[in-house]
């Protein structure tokens, strides 16, 4: 069991390794639709690029935006926001909190000078699965674009 | 001035509108705030009226709830906005408080490069009538490169020494538990601390709270320009939601559930 873990560890630095095409992306779920979607997607059998991490809240609503400033400080590259359709969330106005939020990080940051690129906000449902393949897909291919994120070189740095 | 603002502490007190009063009095240069509840209390003759700004709503918010009675408070216009903004916070109780109204003088409105300079009630002296100049944010914080823009706020931030001045100074930084002192966001051994995350928590929670008043980047030792910083924040909200924090009456957008009819204009 020890050695299992292990070589979990040692694997993980390898994974972020030099390439510049090598980006990492963040993506926040919802448990209810986007979550779902993302299984549906995976049962499906869906390709979709390996370059991302999912994190399932409970609604996106609960997303504060300290997360995504966390995220970048850790040197991530682009960060997802997936949840339910407009009208169609679990808690009623979840998603409707979110997308006011997030436009506010999103300008934010933007105007500090972080690449538009980097932030997404999406709707997805648990019967998309093509969807979410979609937007993955397409995200990755526009934080690849961007580039490595230059927050990145400041915590190597440190 | 001093006149007026000693005879409505000392009218008030006796009265019995309020129970309490706070006067700023000046000690070896550094201005200390002082409590009065005896209109015939000596210490009003050393009563500090100059034009150096003090955060009156704190003790709004701290003695308000402790005093039995109402609480009289000398405050200047940005002082005001800061209570109507704490009022939608539930952190001060607004009925409590008699307000005193302290104009600035154009050279204070100036200095402050004040959005809005003192024109309402109380004592008028010599209220601020031109509306001062607003200071033009640093060329670079507002480049149309964004590597630019970038580079000028990570140098900017690694100026900081983490002495909390920021957070310490404002009364609109109230939370009991403060992001800032969470080691899951910003690691306590850190000297600058982990930037931007640590300017960029407080400018977030700035967006729809911060009244601009500037003593934030008045106190920092670092010469940060944290105005232009939560300035910038505020413009966001207030360009996509056309809130302006202690001066529309409503409570925040971005702190309220959304209303399907709020989400026009969103991308």
């Amino acid at each position: 069991m020890e050695d299992t873990l292990e070589t979990t560890e040692e694997k993980k630095p390898e994974a972020g390794a030099e390439d510049k095409e090598d980006v990492r992306i963040l993506a926040f779920l919802c448990n209810w639709c986007s979550y779902a979607g993302a299984d549906l997607a995976g049962v499906s059998r869906l390709q979709y690029p390996p370059n991302v991490v999912d994190i399932r809240v409970m609604c996106t609503g609960t997303i504060s935006p300290y997360f995504i400033l966390k995220a970048f400080q850790e040197g991530i590259d682009g960060v997802l926001i997936a949840g339910c359709h407009i009208g169609d969330c679990h808690y009623g106005k979840g998603n409707y909190m979110t997308a006011k939020r997030f436009r506010v990080i999103k300008d934010l940051l933007v105007g500090m000078g972080i690449d538009p690129r980097r932030l997404r906000l999406e709707w997805v449902s648990a019967a998309e699965g093509q969807k979410f393949q979609e937007v993955i897909t397409s995200f990755t291919e526009q934080v690849k674009a961007a580039g490595k994120s230059p927050l990145a070189k400041a915590k190597v740095k440190k | 001035m001093k006149d007026e603002l000693v005879k409505a502490l000392k009218e008030a007190l006796e009265s019995g509108k309020a129970s309490a009063a706070i006067m700023l009095t000046e000690k070896d240069g550094e201005l200390m705030p002082r409590i009065i509840t005896d209109a015939g209390d000596p210490a009003l003759d050393s009563i500090y009226t100059g034009d150096r700004r003090y955060p009156m709503a704190s003790f709004a918010m701290m003695l308000v709830p402790v005093i039995e009675g109402n609480l009289a408070l000398p405050v200047r216009e940005c002082d005001r906005r800061m209570l109507v903004e704490l009022k939608k916070h539930n952190q001060v109780d607004t009925d409590r408080l008699v307000l005193l109204g302290i104009p600035c003088s154009q050279e204070v409105a100036d200095a402050c490069g004040c959005d809005h300079p003192f024109t309402a009630n109380g004592i008028s002296v010599a209220p601020a009538t031109a509306k001062p100049a607003v200071p033009s944010p640093p060329p670079e914080s507002v480049s149309e490169d964004p590597d630019k823009r970038l580079a000028f706020w990570m140098d900017a931030f690694s100026r900081c020494i983490k002495c909390m001045g920021c957070r310490n100074v404002c009364p609109m930084c109230f939370c009991n538990d403060c992001a800032l002192d969470n080691l899951d966001y910003v690691s306590v051994e850190s000297k600058p601390p982990d930037i931007p995350i640590f300017h960029l928590i407080r400018a977030v929670d700035m967006a729809d709270r911060c009244v601009d008043c500037g003593m934030c980047e008045a106190i920092c030792p670092a010469e940060i320009p944290l105005r232009q910083l939560y300035r910038q924040a505020r413009n966001v909200v207030k360009e996509a939601y056309g809130y302006e924090p202690g001066i529309s009456e409503e409570k925040s957008p971005i702190e309220m559930l959304g209303d399907p009819t709020e989400l026009a204009g969103l991308s």
